[in-house]
């Protein structure tokens, strides 16, 4: 009988700057995870409490706003789930280099591009609108 | 050839999830925004978008109706598909299609096709080419 084979994991990337999250979510996806994009901790909480899917990891910038600050957050998600892996990140790079970690741990352990081009990516998005 | 770029603007993350997962599913690239400024920050990035679907009533100050009209001014031949539960049509109001919340995937998929097109049609176009 064939294996059969798991889903594809589930992450949640959570960032206020949405051409940081939707860069983010995007190279994640093409390493083959499903990817909720939440603005805020609220809508983190309602992808974790009301979201069909299993929830595997958090990425989040230190940042983030909301109901909860995103070290609240940390505490909220871990008592309720804590199966879920949580990933603070900092600024830019952190966040291109937690998400290239994440790619490597799976589900299709293959990265699109470097972490690094992530990140430069951003920063072109980021630039462009402020000119 | 990539496959057409829509902007999904939706306030409510699982409507928004849903929704961009459904079409990404169907073969198209999606960008997700949560409000209509989100969506204009995009929209200003230079990432290249062939459609918008946007929810109306969404808070901040920039609503469906709003992007609409920015989006408009900005690339006036990008169609918008605005959905509402709260439908009206109005001539002066310069969506190109609206649809009454509920809708179905399907429909929505429908009206996209009608607009841009299928993922499927332009791979196959780009490969006869």
């Amino acid at each position: 009988m064939a294996e059969e084979l798991p889903g594809p994991q589930c992450l949640i990337v959570a960032d206020a700057d949405v051409l940081i999250r939707n860069a983010l979510a995007e190279y994640l996806r093409h390493c083959g995870y499903k990817v909720f994009e939440a603005a805020t901790s609220d809508e983190v909480i309602i992808a974790l409490e009301e979201g069909a899917m299993k929830i595997d990891a958090l990425l989040a910038d230190v940042e983030l706003s909301g109901q909860f600050n995103v070290f609240e957050l940390r505490i909220w998600v871990r008592d309720r789930y804590p199966d879920v892996e949580i990933v603070l990140a900092g600024n830019i790079d952190s966040a291109a280099k937690a998400a290239g970690h994440l790619c490597d741990e799976g589900p299709h352990l293959q990265r699109p591009y470097d972490p690094e081009s992530v990140a430069a990516h951003i920063k072109r998005l980021l630039a462009a609108t402020r000119r | 050839m990539d496959a057409q770029t829509i902007l999904v603007v939706e306030d409510e993350i699982l409507i928004r999830f849903i929704l961009a997962d459904s079409l990404r599913d169907i073969g198209y690239q999606v960008l997700e925004a949560g409000d209509g400024a989100e969506g204009l920050n995009i929209l200003s990035s230079g990432q290249a978008v062939d459609l918008i679907v946007t929810d109306v009533r969404m808070p901040g100050e920039v609503d469906g109706m709003e992007l609409t009209r920015r989006s408009k001014l900005l690339v006036p031949g990008r169609p918008v598909i605005v959905c509402s539960a709260h439908l009206f049509k109005s001539e002066s109001f310069p969506a190109d299609e609206f649809l009454a919340k509920p809708y179905s995937i399907a429909a929505l998929a429908d009206v996209i096709a009608r607009l841009i097109g299928d993922p499927w049609q332009k791979s196959s176009q780009a490969h006869s080419a």
